[in-house]
């Protein structure tokens, strides 16, 4: 028997554990271990080797996982602790927008004031409207943003 | 130091996707302690004896199972359910080794094969009944510990994941951040390397008796 077929025994036999051979290998295979008595032992001991590092075991600390979860929950008590009051943050969210869309009208008498003062065209009152609408939105997503970055850059 | 967890492009396991998964995902972006703790019952085997085998200390294996659970409530909200949970929890785990040896030192996972891989790995059978059985399976798993202490690091992370933790050649290479191939490459190496040591293993044990 040349050294290519013990290599190609070899080669399948990782193969088979690993992915899967096709039926015609396997039977090629199995016609050579039963022949073959150093690639049959190389075999039985690879099997071997694997079962015993499935069943093998390790034995865990003392109250690993109640040690763990009194940390992960004193862990979340300081993260909750460091986290703004949501409630709060929507409901001013909320109010702003109601007070924002009730003094529109009023906004925008300001803004044609303004225009008529100093023939400002439509446009430019239209763009202005649209800031006045938009930069405090902006700000505070920036803000709550730089927020986060920095309860992130904490919490590492 | 960055905690975004490696998702690679298409791996997706969608096949696997379930509502355990989509529930596990809710309730980490909730911070839902109760289902922490499940996990961590749950997982506790599993992550523990993946970290013992990558690490080769039982005492550091608990300080990163300590941690990695700190990194699951803080990172929680990441996860999104594609994946299968072990193999997101194992992917911090190991980011975390990681982490951690390139503080010590800027090498790769490889070069966690130091003093450490030499220590007994505190493993015990669970099948031994019979006295017979409990000598011939501690000989074998003697055999085992010190074979695996002789495989590199890269290797016998592969294997344990495959054959311990069942997983497919996917999902390994999601937790490695690998491509497929380079994980079948290495499982070739690594149940070479396995066949190497226990050969080294049963000659030492038939020179020592002879």
């Amino acid at each position: 028997m040349s050294n290519n077929t013990h290599e190609r025994a070899q080669q399948l036999m990782s193969q088979r554990r690993i992915e899967t051979i096709s039926a015609e290998e396997q039977t090629w295979l199995a016609a050579h271990l039963a022949e073959c008595e150093p690639c049959s032992a190389l075999d039985a001991q690879t099997g071997a080797a694997l079962t015993a590092l499935r069943s093998a075991q390790i034995e865990l600390p003392k109250n690993l996982a109640s040690r763990t979860q009194l940390r992960v929950r004193l862990r979340a008590e300081e993260l909750n602790e460091r986290q703004p009051g949501r409630g709060l943050l929507w409901a001013l969210v909320g109010i702003s927008w109601m007070l924002g869309v009730a003094t529109a009208p009023l906004v925008w008498h300001g803004f044609e004031w303004v225009g008529s003062e100093f023939g400002l065209p439509k446009i430019v009152l239209l763009s202005g409207m649209a800031l006045w609408w938009l930069v405090p939105g902006l700000l505070i997503t920036g803000a709550v943003v730089m927020q986060k970055q920095k309860s992130e850059r904490e919490a590492e | 130091m960055t905690w975004a967890v490696p998702l690679k492009p298409g791996l997706h396991f969608s096949s696997l996707m379930t509502d355990d998964t989509k529930s596990i995902a809710h309730g980490l972006k909730q911070r839902d302690p109760e289902l922490l703790d499940m996990l961590i019952e749950q997982y506790q085997y599993r992550l523990f004896r993946y970290l013992v085998h990558l690490t080769g200390n039982r005492e550091r294996a608990e300080d990163f199972f300590q941690e990695t659970w700190v990194r699951v409530l803080e990172r929680g909200h990441q996860y999104d359910g594609k994946w299968k949970f072990e193999a997101w929890l194992f992917t911090i785990a190991r980011n975390l080794i990681l982490d951690w040896h390139r503080r010590k030192k800027p090498e790769s996972l490889d070069s966690l094969a130091g003093p450490d891989e030499n220590a007994s790995f505190d493993v015990k059978d669970e099948k031994s009944a019979t006295p017979l059985e409990s000598f011939l399976n501690e000989e074998q798993r003697e055999g085992v510990q010190s074979s695996l202490t002789r495989i590199p690091v890269i290797y016998r992370e592969v294997l344990v994941l495959r054959f311990q933790e069942e997983m497919q050649l996917e999902e390994i290479a999601g937790v490695l951040s690998t491509p497929v191939s380079t994980v079948k490459s290495r499982l070739y190496r690594g149940l070479e390397a396995l066949r190497g040591a226990m050969s080294v293993n049963t000659a030492a044990g038939q020179g020592g008796a002879a």
